[in-house]
């Protein structure tokens, strides 16, 4: 009964502490589809593909969102133009590089801002990698999903769209993908109307006022919200009942070996699929148990790929690409924790 | 708290009810949210949950959280007149990242808001600190002050001063003879002789989750089992040096000690 009680303290201090970084990542990233025109990004962005990687990975700048916003923005990217390296880059370092993940990180480790400042080295250093790696792909068509190339065939620049008409595809692409995945198991087909409904109606109405923009800023405020506190609960609860039930000398064990902590920690990045935002203070459940490189293998690898993320990814990508991804982020995100396992800390 | 009754009010009217369980019970659970942040502070609760820096994010989180909820009710009835009066209206659920099926996520957040509101957090014991390590605290790395300076009295040093003093300068001989006054808990640790006891606290860097302990081993007069564990005591006497479990470290030769009342904060910063 006590460690239940125990367990439940640290689930709701968790929650409450993200909670605000959560509702504030969530309005930036809503706030976005407003004030951000990826095509003037994209007119300023250096045509060589090393630069083109490490500006698409400081865009996250521009765009403050998770893991869970920055796929549908780099597919936006993709459909106008982008090419590879910038569009990986950005998936891959957006999560990670911008203002409210840095800050909710240093608040979980003012103690050690070591963690913070490597979190946002290595992820940049990763993602410009990855990126530039991607940039040798002259054309990214074999690796995208049909419906992308189809999409980019049809998106001609002189076509002036605005976000709402992205936004529109981007809820079908997330709508086919719902139906066409079995761990979501939901109805598709009212949704799926709904969208072609918008879609209609938008487009027989180009001026739309800004009493419907403020909408459906509303609208995806609430919905982003919802979901990810969903996922905040799940994975707080996760980090409670670890650190209240797994007996310590067991997490001892695994925690404090240079090696096995960073797989242990790599491989709950993965599965907990816990929102970028707020992830540092499920880090910091482990704080004391876990190396400092494992703790920040799970901060730089868990915004780079997760289960939820890949589910989003299958929207742009296809396997081919993402086992590709995942591969090479997980290999560097070793590589380099573990240096600083052997020879920082 | 006025949200939440709107929702019943406004359901009564909507004619076709089903379509709108959904919107409502994102509505309810972020209103609810609010309340749920909003009474952890004010009843005090949140000084268990978080460091007292981040309180003010979490009220203007409460704040935010009710007025978008207040917003989206205004919209529904709004959206209701008009299909009421004969317009035609798209209505669109956007519907964005799909890890749970509609209303789950909702109805997940729903449930643990009502088990926050029913349920008392609690503050951690000597269970906790035995479990989280207490006995490591002398050594603990991660108590890094950002400015050191070399308190003027020692009897006015808290528990959590004296252990980032002895971070700075570990040798304990230093302080032998220096007068202490200090508060905490009580731990038992196993590997101690009966004699001695561990006085000790909690200490936040952000949430409970990193709360971690620190203590000091205090030497009795007697046996340890007349302060029980848990119990909040008052220190007073003299820092002295023992070898406990093989090492020399700093101890409390105790002169008198008080039981008293666990502090409301009962957390160190």
């Amino acid at each position: 009964m006590n460690q239940l009680n125990n367990g439940f303290t640290i689930f709701l201090s968790l929650l409450v502490e993200a909670m605000p970084f959560l509702l504030l990542g969530v309005l930036l990233s809503s706030l976005l589809l407003f004030f951000v025109d990826e095509r003037k990004l994209l007119a300023v962005m250096p045509r060589n593909p090393l630069l083109a990687s490490i500006f698409g990975s400081c865009v996250g700048f521009l765009f403050p969102v998770c893991e869970c916003g920055n796929v549908p923005v780099a597919r936006r990217l993709l459909l106008q133009g982008a090419p590879a390296s910038m569009a990986v880059g950005f998936l891959l370092a957006a999560p990670t590089i911008n203002p409210v993940v840095i800050w909710s990180t240093w608040v979980a480790f003012r103690d050690q801002p070591e963690i913070v400042v490597l979190r946002v080295l290595f992820s940049f250093s990763i993602a410009v990698v990855v990126g530039w790696v991607f940039s040798s792909q002259k054309d990214l068509r074999p690796l995208l999903q049909q419906k992308m190339t189809r999409l980019m065939r049809q998106s001609s620049p002189s076509v002036q769209r605005d976000w709402i008409d992205d936004q529109t595809k981007i809820e079908k692409a997330s709508v086919l993908l719902q139906s066409g995945s079995f761990l979501l198991g939901q109805p598709g087909a009212p949704l799926r109307l709904d969208a072609d409904t918008v879609q209609s109606s938008v487009a027989a109405n180009p001026t739309k006022r800004v009493s419907d923009k403020l909408r459906l800023f509303l609208d995806n405020t609430v919905q982003e919200f919802l979901e990810l506190g969903g996922v905040l609960v799940l994975g707080s609860a996760i980090a409670a009942v670890i650190q209240v039930g797994v007996p310590r000398e067991i997490i001892l064990s695994l925690g404090q070996g240079p090696v096995t902590s960073i797989l242990a920690m790599m491989l709950l990045a993965a599965v907990v699929s816990i929102c970028s935002t707020v992830d540092s203070f499920f880090a910091l459940a482990f704080a004391s148990t876990f190396t400092s490189g494992s703790l920040l293998a799970f901060l730089v690898f868990g915004p780079m790929i997760d289960i939820k993320a890949i589910g989003l990814m299958l929207s742009v990508f296809k396997w081919r690409a993402i086992v590709y991804l995942f591969a090479l982020a997980a290999q560097l995100t070793f590589l380099l924790t573990l240096f600083v396992n052997l020879k920082i800390s | 708290m006025s949200a939440p009754q709107n929702v019943s009010k406004v359901k009564k009217k909507f004619q076709f009810p089903g379509k709108l369980i959904l919107p409502l019970l994102d509505i309810f659970t972020l209103a609810i949210w609010g309340v749920v942040l909003l009474k952890l502070w004010s009843s005090g609760e949140l000084n268990l949950l978080i460091h007292p820096n981040y309180f003010g994010l979490v009220v203007v989180t409460g704040l935010a959280l009710l007025s978008i909820a207040a917003w989206k009710i205004l919209w529904l009835l709004k959206r209701w007149r008009q299909q009421a009066s004969g317009k035609s209206v798209t209505m669109s659920v956007a519907q964005h990242l799909s890890l749970f099926p509609p209303g789950w996520s909702s109805a997940l957040l729903l449930v643990i808001a009502i088990v926050g509101l029913t349920v008392k957090p609690k503050v951690f014991a000597s269970d906790t600190a035995i479990q989280r390590g207490i006995t490591e605290a002398v050594t603990v790395t991660r108590l890094q002050p950002q400015a050191f300076k070399p308190l003027s009295k020692p009897e006015e040093r808290s528990l959590i001063d004296w252990v980032r003093t002895l971070n700075i300068y570990p040798e304990p001989d230093t302080y032998t003879g220096q007068s202490v006054k200090v508060t905490g808990f009580v731990v038992h640790p196993p590997e101690l002789p009966t004699k001695y006891l561990l006085v000790s606290r909690f200490v936040i860097t952000c949430c409970a989750a990193d709360a971690y302990p620190v203590g000091l081993p205090v030497k009795l007069k007697g046996s340890r089992d007349k302060y029980p564990v848990d119990t909040w005591i008052e220190i007073e006497g003299e820092m002295i040096t023992e070898k406990l479990e093989e090492k020399r470290q700093l101890t409390i030769e105790a002169s008198s000690i008080k039981k008293i009342d666990k502090p409301a904060n009962p957390y160190n910063y």
